[in-house]
């Protein structure tokens, strides 16, 4: 009974955490399109809803990341985009995940979040050619790719020192400290 | 940052390293072609009209199921002037008149590329090697 009891907790706390980091996401996401970050790269984007992917990343597991991707780019792009938008977002963002999930999972003494986030950003933006390339049937699209990939590094620098020092305040707060659990 | 970091961020650098040589020695054979250029535009990966790149202005309209863009022809080359896209990406790209270039609004499958005489099939890959 008790343990059946502390089940349904834990699942609780993760859905709030989730929803609270799927709106943080999003605005973070609204945020991002109304500042005039005028890149030398077209496309180039900073990202910052992945500062929230990282975080869940960190605090919960990882099919919980894939439900905040999921819920952050619907929301996204029913408040942004078009249908399309969504389809490459959704190919970037669960290739990111991947990428990400795979570094974490190699391990923690190997790779800082800086390096997690300069690799999943990059992921995302091969995982919006791939699928550009099957919608607009040509690869030539990638010719932008090393522009995004220096510009990636940069962008997810930024990103993923914003997400550690995020990781380290919200740790502080009851509710992570008991989801904080070194795997 | 630790080791993998910079390992990681290293292989990136290379690649991407890699891949910029490639485009841009696309861009120097792009550079002795002096035929005629064309823009071959494509609409969700079907062609949708292929335009001449003229000196005078020219304005085309793609309307299609997927959005309104407009492109702008001017001086031998040609840019996305207006496009109802979200992200308006199109649009900063600016404009584009080597052999190889191209313009893509992705929110609206739209994607210019810049060809040879396109009679003859476009002869873009003897070109750009």
């Amino acid at each position: 009974m008790r343990s059946q009891h502390n089940e349904a907790d834990a699942a609780l706390r993760r859905s709030v955490v989730i929803a609270m980091f799927a709106a943080a996401a999003v605005v973070l996401g609204l945020i991002e399109a109304a500042i005039p970050f005028q890149a030398a790269v077209p496309g180039a984007k900073l990202g910052l809803g992945n500062i929230m992917v990282l975080a869940c990343l960190h605090f919960l597991r990882g099919r919980d990341a894939i439900s905040l991707i999921v819920l952050k780019t619907v929301i996204t792009s029913l408040l942004l985009g078009t249908f399309s938008s969504f389809l490459f977002s959704i190919a970037g963002g669960l290739l990111s995940f991947a990428v990400m999930y795979a570094l974490l999972r190699l391990g923690r003494d190997r790779f800082s979040l800086i390096g997690v986030s300069v690799a999943g950003g990059i992921a995302h933006n091969i995982g919006q050619l791939t699928a550009a390339t099957f919608v607009l049937g040509t690869s030539k699209i990638f010719y932008y790719l090393p522009f995004l990939m220096v510009a990636g590094i940069a962008t997810g620098i930024f990103v993923g020192f914003a997400a550690k020092t995020l990781i380290r305040a919200l740790g502080r707060l009851p509710l992570f400290e008991s989801l904080e659990n070194p795997r | 940052m630790k080791r993998g970091d910079f390992w990681l961020i290293g292989i990136i650098v290379l690649a991407a390293a890699y891949f910029m040589v490639a485009y841009i020695r696309q861009d120097h054979a792009a550079d002795r072609y002096d035929g005629k250029a064309y823009a071959v535009v494509t609409v969700d990966g079907k062609p949708f009209r292929t335009i001449e790149l003229t000196e005078s202005a020219e304005r085309y309209e793609i309307q299609t199921e997927f959005g309104y863009n407009l492109l702008e022809v001017k001086d031998g080359g040609i840019r996305m002037l207006e496009a109802d896209c979200p992200d308006d990406i199109c649009i900063e790209i600016g404009e584009v008149r080597k052999l190889g270039e191209t313009i893509v609004c992705l929110p609206n499958r739209v994607m210019v590329e810049i060809v040879g005489d396109a009679e003859e099939g476009g002869e873009t890959d003897a070109v750009a090697t």
